[in-house]
């Protein structure tokens, strides 16, 4: 397959490089990323998209954080620190952070397990391409590792005026943001449209 | 196949080797190249673009929205925490200068950067991408090209401030004792985030090769570039023959 391609950034004709898995080609003219090709990618995809599903479905159930100053204490789920928000004028926020650090990292997850299963299951070209260009779409609003280092921030704010607990949700999120990155490393646009290309069918 | 679209669209206003100096419009979508007279790309139905339509155009659109939504964002409270009566409203520069003074230094210079220098950068950095592009530059497409990768790069973490109210006002509500409310800043502040990924979005990079390779600095370049574009395209008619 040596069909010409054209670098995202700059536009430049080139001839699609042949890569071994590992290797990655850049831009002979800006230095853009064009694609890389990585070994047992769509085993290593699945694997770290599911395990990042279940992670952060369970870190919805449990306790997130907790803060006690002078015997109050006060604990909430991963789940309200988007809800609490939801009075007043800052329910535009609210529903922008819940998008933010679970519905969209989420429902990225979710859509790459469903492509990559389709493609073998289903064989629908355009089914498959919707799935691709979701994900695609909400790629730059899932936020799970800025929200991360937001909570970091946070915990070292109030750290010296009560004490604070960490919760299971607390560990399973950071693992979630672990594989969630994990999972960045492994999209690659022409990769996904290059397996779609080979395992489905138009109709 | 190809010689239909090379005689129809003007060569020279796109940068000497591109896909659309041969008629070829780059899908945004799924990155195969098609000729530019079909309007949807066959692979993935998304509507074609030889470039992205009124991209300057649309980035300072953006960029300006999202420059208003800066002045509140710098000017009212992020969010206020009531003591025990006592309601304090912080700025995000206010809650920077305080973690300052508490001597929690390297928290302190962390929301500064993303919260402060990111978007001061971003603004800069876009402006100066919209100027470029349509006016040329003293630095080149490459230089430029590096420029707003990391636009596009760093953008998203200037959200870790809202994340921290989000996670503040969940977390600190002890009724009268200590209890933490949003303020007008975190929303603005959000709003601006959201408008400077999109104006980055927006934003077409190939605009600055196009522009800066045929610039009256950059010509002997240029020249030998559409040279050996010449020489390319010929060998192509040759072996079309």
């Amino acid at each position: 397959m040596n069909k010409p391609i054209a670098c995202g950034l700059c536009d430049l004709v080139l001839p699609t490089p042949a890569l071994t898995p590992g290797q990655c080609a850049l831009c002979p003219r800006c230095g853009h990323k064009l694609f890389r090709v990585k070994d047992n990618a769509i085993g290593q995809l699945l694997a770290y998209s599911l395990t990042g599903l279940i992670l952060l479905l369970l870190a919805n159930f449990f306790p997130f954080m907790s803060f006690s100053l002078s015997g109050h204490i006060m604990e909430i789920t991963l789940w309200q620190a988007a809800t609490e928000l939801y009075v007043g004028p800052y329910k535009l926020l609210s529903l922008l952070v819940f998008f933010f650090i679970v519905l969209f990292p989420a429902l990225i997850l979710t859509v790459i397990v469903s492509f990559l299963v389709s493609l073998n299951w289903v064989g629908s070209k355009m089914f498959s391409s919707t799935l691709v260009r979701l994900i695609f779409g909400l790629l730059p609003w899932a936020m799970a590792e800025v929200f991360f280092v937001g909570v970091l921030v946070s915990l070292i704010k109030l750290i010296t005026i009560a004490e604070i607990g960490l919760g299971v949700s607390f560990w399973a999120y950071l693992v979630f943001c672990l594989c969630y990155v994990k999972v960045l490393t492994y999209i690659d646009k022409y990769q996904f449209w290059h397996w779609l290309d080979l395992t489905t069918k138009d109709e | 196949m190809n010689n239909q679209p090379q005689t129809s669209i003007p060569a020279h206003s796109f940068s000497p080797g591109s896909a659309a100096a041969i008629g070829l419009a780059n899908c945004h979508s799924c990155g195969q190249l098609s000729p530019h007279l079909i309007t949807h790309c066959p692979r993935c139905h998304a509507r074609l673009h030889l470039r992205t339509p009124y991209s300057l155009q649309k980035t300072l659109a953006f960029l300006l929205t999202a420059l208003i939504f800066y002045i509140p964002a710098n000017l009212f409270p992020i969010m206020t925490s009531e003591q025990l009566g006592v309601i304090e409203a912080t700025t995000i520069i206010g809650g920077i200068i305080v973690l300052w003074e508490m001597g929690s230094y390297p928290i302190a210079v962390v929301v500064f950067v993303a919260s402060v220098l990111v978007p001061i950068v971003k603004f800069i950095i876009l402006f100066w991408l919209c100027y470029c592009a349509k006016f040329g530059s003293p630095m080149s497409a490459k230089e430029l090209s590096v420029l707003y990768r990391t636009t596009e790069f760093i953008g998203r973490w200037s959200m870790v401030d809202v994340f921290v109210v989000a996670v503040l006002v969940a977390l600190i509500q002890l009724g009268t004792l200590l209890n933490v409310q949003p303020g007008i800043a975190a929303i603005t502040f959000a709003m601006m985030v959201i408008l400077t990924i999109i104006a980055a979005q927006m934003f077409d990079p190939r605009l600055l090769w196009d522009r800066l390779l045929v610039a009256p600095d950059n010509q002997q370049n240029a020249q030998q570039n559409k040279q050996q574009n010449n020489q390319q395209s010929d060998q192509q008619e040759n072996k079309e023959h």
